[in-house]
């Protein structure tokens, strides 16, 4: 089986950090639930071994699949912030195709090591389109902010899976 | 009074300025950092301040909260990671979780502060460097090492946990300046072209692959090469390559060099080193042509091409063969030669003109590769574009070019053709007189021949004949004129032209005809319009529209007492303004002909024509 990874650049640093956060203090507020919260994913190293290699891809798969409808609706909705520079936008656009991307790959995989069904109930749908179209501009900022805050951190966790499962798999625990 | 007050004033602002200055001596406690090392424990670092010194000594406490609880739990150890430190373990860690902590004493809140454990990861830096020499340069003055390490020993980088990159610095040990390598993720980097006089200092950071900062950097590395033996003792002076000098020396003798050529009187040299610009040239023109001043050649060669406009030309020609009419004392044989041609309208089986090779129904001399269809090879040197004129043409179409020897099949593979091949504007137009030219291809013939014998009878003093008509049989049919007067003088210019003007190439069409179009141009401005159209180049439009422009075939046949020539060509020196009728019987051999582009130059002319 042959695993190749993929993962998302967390791009998102630059956009949100940078952009908005110091200027309009971000970074102090508690980041508000990730609409991917109700996965429950490994949270520490321990957890990550002793899941099923099965599982965890089926997750992977699952956060994958949640994400693809923000990531079209960010790439639509951020062309329409005034102040948004042009990196900002097609870095939007090149996130949501390798989104898509992963997705197909993770689907190929799963359907390689799922002989078979695939786990498709693995989903968490989005609803957070009203909050990016906002009138307030902070509050339509604060949702990106949001928005790309958990987009940033479901791609951190899927990278550190998809790690995990190729040295576990194909190096043996001997990366 | 004032003064004192004034400076009572002072005393006041400067001693609150020192009492705010103590004020903030006083600081509060702040979280300084929190760091995980390697994104399975965490610890968090606060700076108690100056709080204990000024005031009561009051306890402060580390409370942190996960996102999803309510209450705020105290720091489980706070001795691990040392004073004012709380250290979590593995077990309060949760990696993508938001936590929040707040340093607070007694319900006041000194600082707070929220972040996942995946932000804050910070590795430690490598361990266990080393380097090994890869080779020397030959004089011994560089060379290259390869420098190892291991990653730290907290990040489980084997089983996949955390990935780290690593950066390199270097330098010299009495610089000051660090060169840094790109950050990789390899733990063995080589460095290359290091001095081996010199002595080195390395050290290595690590920092996790999606993060940006990077973690401490790592205990520095010294490289000496004098340790293993291959120092260069007597290298100390950097023999570098005089690249300034050999920049200067090269720079002076180019220039030399160019000079030399400028100046040299040899062409030869001059003309390798220095090409010359080609000016602009018209194909078939020689720039000699045009300062001699002979126009009407220029305007053949020129008027070969499209879009040639022969306007400016025309008018010259006009008064010139009108003084050369006045003074030629050979008209009238010339103008017997029209008779003849008149009279000859049998004369050949195809009655042809002339040509007897297989060229002769290429009225074209720009394309040499036109196929052998007459009017497909006609309408690329055709320029006219009014349709009207051709309409007239289909009516009284002769061809002159041995048209009818084709057969009929031909004609409608050329109204094929001729569209596509038109280049002006009426294309929709002229592809139908093509139609109903085929079909009085015959019909002209007998209207010719009738109107030939009209105009035998008819006689004219005038010197000139308006070409009204042009037989099947490759005739000229002149009309008596008052009109124009051009044809003797046209085509006594075209002979003196043929023969005075080196390096001419005239077309095929021209060597077998030069028809004098006398065209009046107070009665028939669309003639000349025609004329100024067409190329110089006789093609069978061009004649029938000239001819059918002409008005009633009234041709004028030059006195008969004229001794008749015997004559089998007529010569075309250009265009349809100049016809000359050669009094000898020309040999036309077919191959003399057969010249690229169905030129014929001068030289081969004179060979035909004695």
């Amino acid at each position: 089986m042959y695993l190749y990874l993929h993962y998302e650049e967390p791009v998102c640093a630059d956009l949100q950090d940078e952009r908005y956060a110091q200027g309009r203090g971000f970074i102090a507020k508690a980041v508000n639930g990730c609409h991917t919260a109700s996965l429950t994913t490994p949270e520490d190293k321990e957890q990550a071994q002793q899941i099923h290699h099965e599982d965890l891809l089926n997750l992977i798969l699952g956060v994958l699949r949640s994400w693809n409808d923000p990531l079209v609706h960010l790439a639509s909705e951020v062309q329409r912030i005034k102040e948004a520079p042009e990196t900002i936008l097609w870095k939007a656009v090149e996130i949501e195709e390798q989104n898509k991307r992963l997705l197909e790959g993770m689907e190929k995989i799963v359907g390689r090591v799922h002989s078979g069904e695939v786990g498709n109930d693995i989903y968490t749908p989005w609803e957070g389109l009203p909050s990016l179209q906002l009138a307030d501009e902070d509050s339509r900022l604060f949702a990106f902010y949001n928005l790309l805050h958990c987009l940033r951190r479901d791609s951190h966790k899927i990278d550190n899976y998809l790690k995990v499962l190729k040295c576990r798999l194909i190096h043996d625990n001997n990366c | 009074m004032d003064l004192r007050h004034l400076l009572f004033t002072l005393a006041l602002i400067c001693a609150n300025d020192s009492h705010s200055a103590s004020d903030d001596l006083l600081q509060w406690p702040q979280i300084s950092k929190c760091r995980s090392p390697e994104m399975e424990t965490f610890s968090c670092y606060w700076t108690a301040g100056n709080f204990y010194n000024l005031t009561a000594p009051r306890i402060i406490q580390l409370l942190y909260k996960k996102s999803n609880e309510e209450d705020w739990k105290e720091c489980p150890d706070y001795i691990t990671s040392g004073q004012n430190s709380c250290y979590f373990n593995a077990s309060y860690t949760s990696v993508w979780t938001p936590y929040c902590v707040q340093l607070a004493s007694e319900n006041e809140v000194f600082d707070k502060k929220c972040f996942s454990v995946d932000e804050i990861v910070l590795p430690d830096p490598p361990v266990h460097l080393n380097w090994t020499l890869l080779n020397t340069s030959q004089t011994g003055i560089h060379g290259d090492i390869q420098v190892r390490w291991d990653p730290p020993p907290t990040a489980d980088v084997r089983k996949g946990w955390i990935t780290l990159e690593y950066e390199l610095q270097y330098k010299e040990v009495n610089e000051t300046k660090w060169k840094e390598l790109k950050p990789r993720l390899s733990t063995m980097v080589p460095l290359y072209s290091l001095k081996t006089a010199r002595d080195y200092e390395i050290r290595i950071r690590s920092r996790q692959r999606t993060s940006e900062k990077f973690g401490e950097f790592s205990e520095i590395l010294y490289v000496s090469f004098s340790q293993i033996g291959i120092g260069c003792d007597h290298c100390t002076d950097e023999v570098e390559f005089p690249w300034f000098l050999v920049v200067v020396f090269g720079v002076c003798g180019l220039a030399v060099t160019v000079i030399s050529i400028l100046l040299s009187k040899q062409p030869r040299l001059k003309m390798l080193i220095f090409p010359p610009v080609p000016v602009p040239k018209i194909k078939g023109i020689d720039p000699d042509l045009l300062k001699k001043g002979k126009l009407d050649e220029v305007n053949s060669i020129l008027a070969c091409h499209d879009n040639y406009k022969t306007q400016l030309y025309n008018d010259d020609l006009w008064v010139e063969f009108i003084e050369l009419d006045i003074e030629d004392p050979d008209e009238k044989n010339r103008a017997s030669d029209t008779d003849r041609l008149l009279s000859e309208e049998h004369l050949k089986s195809h009655g042809c003109l002339g040509a007897k090779d297989d060229d002769s129904g290429r009225a074209s001399c720009c394309e040499p590769d036109i196929p052998e269809t007459d009017f497909s090879a006609s309408d690329t040197c055709d320029a006219t574009s009014d349709s009207d004129q051709f309409k007239k043409a289909t009516e009284k179409e002769e061809d002159l070019l041995c048209l009818d020897r084709q057969d009929n099949e031909s004609l409608p593979s050329i109204a094929n053709t001729d569209p596509q091949r038109r280049h002006r504007n009426t294309q929709s137009q002229n592809s139908h007189p093509w139609a109903p030219f085929a079909d009085s291809i015959e019909s002209p013939r007998l209207s010719v021949h009738t109107q030939m014998s009209n105009q035998n009878s008819l006689t004219s003093t005038d010197f000139y004949a308006q070409v009204s008509d042009i037989t099947p049989a490759g005739r000229v049919v002149l009309s008596p004129g008052q009109k124009s007067k051009l044809g003797r003088a046209q085509h006594e210019g075209c002979t003196e032209q043929n023969f005075t003007m080196d390096n001419t190439y005239f077309c095929e069409a021209d060597v077998k005809k030069c028809i004098a179009v006398t065209s009046p141009e107070e009665n028939e401005p669309h003639v000349q319009e025609q004329s100024y159209n067409e190329d110089a180049y006789f093609t069978t439009e061009s004649l029938t529209t000239t001819v059918a422009n002409l008005g009633a075939p009234t041709a004028e046949p030059p006195s008969s007492e004229m001794p008749v020539a015997d004559y089998t060509s007529i010569h075309i020196v250009h265009s349809p303004q100049g016809l000359v009728l050669n009094a000898t019987a020309l040999p036309v051999p077919d191959k003399e002909f057969n010249v690229s582009c169905g030129y014929v130059s001068t030289d081969q002319l004179n060979k035909i024509m004695p």
